[in-house]
């Protein structure tokens, strides 16, 4: 996948969120603030926008099972066909926005991006970005599993109203969502207000930027959250050997594919210079070589998982286990 | 001009225009008479195949075409967009509207002549199918549980189909009250075709492979080995074979002698990697054209293996390829908005 010439290809960034966490807001401030550049905006039929935009594709999100047995190795039909007819109109927008429902689950959005060659030759997925209600969330992680999903996929957490919130409030729901996702980026705001590069262009699922960590990123678990998702991350100094990580994680990945959502990681094989950085959205993964170490940079293999059952000491075995003997 | 491409029929007997957008599909009228190109620009260019030299350009939807047809009648065109429209065009180049379906696109659109002015013309949108008559006039709309993904009249005009999630659904135009025949079949299905003897119908799906059921006992046919999706499937005239795109070669499955079940088929024009993108039957010779992702076209002789180059590989990926019902001209498109029309009738 690094062979792709990544500039030709179509940026898709996926807004997720919970109706009423101003995903909509969102994305009429994207519309209107980008000016000179076209988007194609995906949504379902009861989405509406607020502003006048060209290109609106109008998607019953049809998602299905791909045809090899594995309950969470879905895709999004709808956007298999409509990407590949967007494409007909190639050069006449910039990217594609898709707005999913509310209740989505991201996994068979962001799957369709990895899965289909057809759609793979065409675009890139971007970014996932979810919206967040300050106010409403807490109960939203009580009720439901897919507000954690959407939180577990995100990229880039946008976490508005924050006005219908005290300061205590904020922090214990930011906390929340840290415990769930440590290496999204989180934005607080009000009425979804924020510069659009900060949702647009991250280049998220691009192999060469899959351990981009948020600033503030937290190294241990400070506070107590008992959630459903979580993210554990290790590291290894030793060299990896690349025939048992690939024998460890493809059985991990068909074991546990259900409740691992998101696994991303930069490895260091023995006797190459070269990076090799690997993620997967349940069990579709990727991996490629992506450029030498630094000189002089420590050779640190690390792996991270957000997911459901993470048993944190099996799987720092399981990534210590692959170090070269 | 390049030594090569005067081997090329396209160099010897083509017309060709730079149309500068995405060529979604090419049709010829049911006289023969001219051809048509629709582009991801919303435009449909129009060549009288006795005035070549003349192009036509004519902006018909508000956005990309995504579908084209000839109309049911002897002349003319049907056209559907992602603008929602599902729009004629008919004589002195006048385009007028059949439907308009807002917000939704208009996906695929067929045509069948019928008898004596009975022809119909169907388009789809989302999970529906809409029946026209020849006049426009809509007739019914017909619900499927997913969105439909590719759309059919049988030979005879007397049934129309669509594959979508889960399989395919057949439905007879007459009928007074509308029962479908379900061929049902776990995955998605994204092309349809129904063999010209009316008794089996085949489908592409999302894993590389095809299906397939015998209407008479609804006995399921897999048809599978391809390194990639299949756009296109064409069934040669007397359903003999059945022409497919998706492997480095033309792909073709022999429906007699008991097959396809338990035959190979045969590869036609390939091995050398480069994926077949379109294929088009010939409607009266046992020949097929094919198009392939480096732009290379070709002609290939299904009893003899013989291949006749039409067009070398220069101007992108094929995305469109049909032949005029008489079978004396070849027109194809590619993604990057070449455009050529191939005269093969006799000198």
């Amino acid at each position: 996948m690094a062979d792709t010439d990544t500039e030709a290809l179509v940026p898709v960034t996926v807004l997720t969120g919970y109706l009423g966490a101003g995903k909509t807001t969102l994305l009429n401030r994207i519309l209107t603030e980008q000016h000179g550049r076209k988007y194609a905006v995906v949504i379902n039929e009861f989405g509406e926008l607020g502003v006048d935009n060209d290109l609106v594709v109008d998607t019953d999100e049809e998602v299905f099972e791909m045809n090899n047995g594995c309950i969470c190795c879905t895709v999004r039909g709808d956007l298999i066909r409509i990407v590949g007819g967007l494409m007909k109109r190639r050069g006449r927008f910039d990217g594609i926005i898709i707005e999913t429902t509310g209740l989505a689950n991201p996994a068979p959005v962001a799957q369709t991006f990895f899965v289909d060659e057809g759609v793979r030759a065409k675009a890139r997925l971007d970014a996932i970005v979810t919206v967040v209600d300050a106010k409403h969330l807490p109960q939203r992680l009580e009720d439901s599993h897919e507000a954690a999903d959407q939180i577990a996929f995100a990229v880039v957490i946008v976490l508005n109203k924050t006005d219908l919130v005290t300061p205590e409030e904020l922090a214990d729901v930011e906390g929340k969502i840290r415990a769930i996702n440590r290496f999204a980026v989180i934005h607080r705001t009000e009425r979804a207000a924020l510069p659009i590069e900060q949702v647009l262009n991250q280049g998220a699922f691009d192999l060469n930027r899959v351990l981009q960590i948020a600033p503030d990123f937290l190294t241990d678990d400070e506070h107590e959250h008992n959630e459903d998702v979580t993210s554990v991350s290790f590291e290894v100094e030793q060299p990896i050997d690349p025939e048992k990580f690939n024998a460890w994680i493809g059985a991990l990945l068909q074991e546990q594919g259900p409740d691992l959502l998101r696994t991303k990681g930069i490895l260091s094989y023995a006797g190459d210079d070269r990076r090799f950085a690997f993620q997967a959205v349940h069990m579709i993964a990727d991996g490629d070589f992506i450029g030498p170490w630094k000189a002089g940079e420590p050779r640190v293999s690390r792996i991270v998982f957000i997911g459901r059952n993470l048993n944190r000491p099996r799987l720092r075995r399981g990534f210590e286990g692959c170090v070269v003997d | 001009m390049s030594e090569t491409v005067a081997q090329f029929l396209l160099g010897t007997r083509g017309t060709q225009r730079d149309l500068d957008a995405f060529v979604v599909a090419t049709r010829f009228d049911r006289a023969g008479a001219t051809v048509s190109f629709a582009l991801g620009d919303g435009s449909v260019h129009l060549v009288a195949l006795a005035d070549k030299a003349n192009w036509r350009k004519l902006d018909v939807h508000d956005g990309a075409a995504l579908a084209l047809a000839p109309d049911a009648t002897q002349t003319g065109f049907i056209s559907a967009g992602d603008d929602g429209k599902l729009r004629r065009i008919g004589e002195h180049d006048t385009v007028t509207g059949i439907a308009d379906f807002r917000s939704k696109w208009v996906e695929h659109a067929a045509s069948h002549p019928g008898d004596k002015g009975k022809g119909l013309i169907a388009c789809s949108v989302g999970k529906f199918i809409h029946v026209f008559d020849q006049a426009g006039e809509k007739l019914k709309e017909l619900p499927h549980p997913s969105a439909v993904t590719g759309l059919t009249f049988d030979a005879k005009g007397k049934r129309v189909a669509a594959s979508h999630y889960n399989g395919a659904t057949l439905w007879f135009v007459a009928a007074k009250t509308d029962s479908p025949r379900k061929l049902e079949w776990k995955g998605s299905h994204t092309a349809i075709a129904i063999h010209p003897d009316g008794d089996a119908v085949v489908t592409a799906m999302q894993e590389n492979a095809l299906h397939g059921w015998r209407l008479s006992d609804g006995q399921h046919m897999r048809m599978s080995g391809y390194p990639a999706k299949t756009q296109a499937l064409s069934f040669t005239r007397n359903g003999k074979w059945l022409a497919t795109s998706g492997a480095d070669a033309m792909v073709l499955w022999p429906f007699f002698g008991g097959g396809p079940m338990g035959k190979a088929p045969i590869e036609l024009a390939g091995g050398d990697g480069i994926i077949c993108t379109q294929v088009a039957a010939h409607p009266q010779q046992e020949m097929v054209a094919g198009g392939f992702t480096d732009g290379l076209v070709v002609l290939a002789e299904v009893n003899t293996s013989r291949i006749l180059p039409v067009a070398p590989p220069e101007h992108g990926t094929i995305s469109a390829l049909a032949w005029s019902h008489d079978g004396t001209h070849l027109a194809f498109g590619t993604e990057q908005g070449f455009a050529a029309i191939i005269d093969l009738s006799k000198r």
